[in-house]
């Protein structure tokens, strides 16, 4: 019984101090901030003589006292045979711990902000404007004694909740319980029957596709133009997850050879510096090309290398690529540090493109060609050559694969991809400059891929969703976009470390389909 | 009869250490043959010479007739030598059939272009290719975890599709480094006529590593004994197990010469 207090005061202590600490690094408020942007509620409508700014907040610090409740009334081994009330008990000390914890502090800067230090100039982020959010405007022994009632309420709560859903058998029997529907459901003949029939792939793919095209339709411009980054992301997250997801080559320079497709784009397409004035049906394949050789040419020297030292020298190339067309030498070559504008569009049975959806579309096709590409190549000698160098490059050697010729053919295919987009890029922003292609383009597709779901290509294209389309829908919440955004990354990486949408492996042994996949238990299970 | 492998006076030097001390070994066509020696006598330096994994400092390695020195790894992959590891090293993450059409790489013909444009000859050599990957995981006793990761295999399945995917690339000699590792005598001894099988079935010429004796005694036709780098005995099981100068490098002198001398050496 006396451990067991202790434990419960142990939690309160340590819920307090994060309470305080997330005061003092003005947490508080910035999530009260986030929570006013969610839910639109800025309006200075107040409820018991309670701003909409601190009743989000409490809604915050309400939720860590639940938690602390909850963890205050949780014990090492399972002791669903406790009584209730013990549990409650615990969840009570630690309320009442929390709570005291916070009245201090409470009572500390109130009077200090009463007496007009300004707390700020030792402690950045607690401004006058977030003591009065924090003592509700209230006094602060009335502020103190309402958070000692308030953590006290939620620690009970907490408590409650542990002790009936945590540790209780019935979150283990509805689970069962939903498995059981799920399996008979899966056991009814129609089920398998549409499950086993192939048609019914073509249908879900073709219904995908349809609604694919659909959704440009009804999305305006700015849409239209996040959907079509979206999908150069793709391009470039299919063509880096050959060479990394598949190949296994860390390169961290890819943005070169998007640099490449989008300069050849620029410089053959603009009216400065060439006045070329190619078309961009022309320029677009020996975009691709171009790509592929400076992809042969890097690999050459460099695929000798394996691992970080690999991954050192493509970070080296990336910038190479990015200063070389910043430099003023070659001004008159690529335009210099101010880029090339007027890059030329394409023109499809005499209308030229000039919206951003005619570029989503464009963007769509050549995903489609690349995924097309992307799956028959894996699901080949070629692709496993690929899979087998990543696994065990020695043993591959052994089994009779050229690793080097594999590694640059992997290499000037991702390279292509890259090119593709590059080109499809450049010629969508009528302008392409140094800026475009900074290190962080590079690793925003390793993200892409990583995140996603390495050499898997439905993986990539949620990756790049998640990645450059999140931030955008994000985008409402302004100044914590990166907040929420990093907080969800880091959610997702512990939630699925082997990325949204882990690889999985065809069944090829008894079925004659090949297109048929399972996914690994270890993929979901991390 | 036909000689499958030569090695003349074969020396691989780390440094100063020389690893390989010219071997000289001849391995007739269809035999059983083993290298046996203590930890460290340059065994797999040997295996690795011969598949090109490392360069000899001098001598050669004739596999019927023709050089293999300076050859690459798949080179020699391709001129008809398998091996397996002496800890296992599948592609974990693939599964167990994808690794045997990984093994069957060199015999495939099928580039990049054939495989975007899935022309008939690709499709033609995909469907013969698993269909043979089926059939050599019959052969090895692993029918129906073909679509199992690798890693996912218990111990035994592993050697033996470690085995199935060597098999893959149609060698003509087939290389085991201590393929017995790791099992209980009752395995051993399946592993044993396994082997046996491999040659009397297959036709393929077996080298061997092994340090379990029973297994080596027992399938040997012929057996070198290697001892810091340097071959000092060679001969049929029978002469091997009675030569004093094995008896001493695996025992030490004092055991062979009955002479209290038992220094240690190094292992």
């Amino acid at each position: 019984m006396r451990k067991q207090i202790k434990l419960s005061l142990n939690a309160g202590i340590t819920f307090g101090i994060i309470t305080i600490f997330l005061f003092l690094v003005g947490f508080t408020s910035t999530v009260a901030d986030i929570l006013a942007e969610l839910f639109h509620n800025k309006a200075a409508t107040s409820l018991l003589g309670l701003t909409p700014q601190m009743l989000n907040m409490l809604i915050f610090l309400g939720l860590v006292g639940l938690w602390a409740g909850a963890f205050g009334s949780r014990k090492e081994k399972s002791r669903s045979d406790d009584p209730w009330g013990v549990a409650v008990l615990d969840s009570l000390i630690t309320g009442l711990v929390h709570g005291l914890l916070v009245c201090g502090l409470v009572l500390l800067v109130g009077t200090l902000d009463l007496r007009g230090v300004r707390m700020n100039v030792y402690l950045a982020q607690v401004l006058p404007a977030a003591v009065k959010l924090f003592l509700l405007g209230k006094a602060p022994l009335a502020g103190g004694l309402f958070y000692i009632v308030f953590m006290l309420a939620t620690g009970f709560l907490g408590g409650l909740f542990s002790r009936g859903i945590g540790r209780g058998s019935w979150r283990r029997r509805s689970a069962a319980a939903w498995k059981n529907t799920w399996e008979s459901f899966n056991r009814l003949s129609f089920v398998t029957q549409v499950r086993g029939n192939p048609i019914t792939r073509y249908v879900i793919y073709g219904l995908l596709l349809l609604l694919v095209f659909l959704v440009p339709l009804g999305a305006g411009q700015y849409w239209n133009y996040t959907i079509g980054t979206v999908g150069i992301y793709v391009l470039l997250g299919l063509g880096l997850n050959i060479v990394v997801g598949l190949a296994g080559l860390l390169d961290l320079g890819y943005v070169a050879f998007f640099a490449i497709g989008a300069y050849t784009m620029a410089l053959l397409t603009a009216p400065a510096p060439h006045h070329l004035l190619w078309s961009f049906w022309i320029v677009l394949p020996v975009g691709v090309v171009l790509a592929a050789i400076t992809g042969l040419l890097l690999g050459t020297p460099v695929l000798r290398m394996r691992g970080d030292y690999l991954a050192i020298v493509t970070l080296g190339f990336g910038e190479i690529i990015r200063i070389l067309s910043k430099s003023d030498d070659l001004t008159a070559f690529t335009g210099g540090p101010k880029g090339v504008t007027a890059v030329g569009g394409p023109t499809l049975f005499g209308k030229p493109f000039n919206s951003a959806i005619d570029y989503v579309y464009l963007i769509f096709l050549a995903v489609l060609l690349v995924i097309f590409v992307t799956n028959r190549l894996q699901n080949s000698r070629v692709g496993r050559a690929w899979e087998a160098m990543r696994e065990d490059e020695t043993v591959s050697r052994a089994m009779g694969i050229n690793t080097l010729t594999q590694k640059l053919l992997a290499f000037a295919i991702g390279a292509a991809f890259a090119g593709l987009g590059g080109a499809i890029f450049a010629s969508r922003n009528q302008f392409t400059g140094p800026d475009d292609f900074s290190l962080m383009v590079s690793i925003n597709v390793v993200a892409v891929v990583i995140v996603g779901g390495m050499g898997n290509i439905p993986g990539v294209i949620a990756g790049a969703l998640v990645l450059k389309g999140l931030p955008e829908v994000l985008r409402q919440l302004q100044d914590y976009r990166v907040l929420v955004f990093g907080a969800l990354l880091v959610a997702m990486m512990l939630w699925r470390p082997a990325g949204i949408i882990p690889s999985s492996r065809r069944k090829m042994e008894s079925n004659k389909d090949t297109g048929v996949t399972e996914t690994p238990k270890e993929g979901r299970e991390g | 009869m036909t000689i499958a492998l030569e090695t003349r006076s074969l020396t691989k030097q780390f440094g100063g250490l020389t690893a390989v001390d010219s071997v000289d070994l001849v391995i007739q066509e269809g035999s059983i043959f083993s290298v046996i020696g203590p930890n460290g006598a340059g065994k797999t330096t040997f295996y690795n010479c011969i598949t090109g994994f490392y360069e000899p400092e001098s001598g050669e390695v004739l596999f019927y007739d023709k050089s293999l020195v300076g050859l690459t790894p798949d080179q020699v992959t391709y001129r008809g030598i398998s091996r397996t590891y002496q800890n296992i090293r599948l592609f974990a993450n693939m599964s167990a059939i994808e690794n045997i059409l990984v093994g069957e790489h060199s015999r495939l013909r099928a580039n990049w272009a054939d495989a975007i444009l899935h022309t008939p000859r690709m499709k033609k050599e995909e469907k013969a290719a698993v269909e043979k990957a089926r059939q050599l995981l019959n052969f090895v006793g692993l029918v129906g975890l073909g679509d199992q990761l690798a890693r996912n295999l218990p111990y035994g399945a592993q050697r033996r599709l470690e085995i199935a995917r060597a098999l893959a690339s149609q060698p003509r000699l087939l290389l085991l480094d201590e393929p017995t590792a790791g099992m209980n005598p009752h395995e051993s001894v399946d592993m044993m006529h396994f082997i046996r099988r491999l040659r009397d079935e297959l036709g393929i010429t077996i080298l061997l590593i092994e340090h379990d004796m029973r297994v080596v005694m027992g399938i040997s036709e012929q057996i070198a004994v290697l001892d810091y780098g340097a071959k000092i005995a060679e001969g049929t099981p029978a002469e091997i197990q009675g030569n004093p100068r094995v008896i001493e490098a695996y025992l030490g002198s004092g055991a062979a010469s009955g002479l209290n001398n038992t220094a240690a050496r190094p292992a």
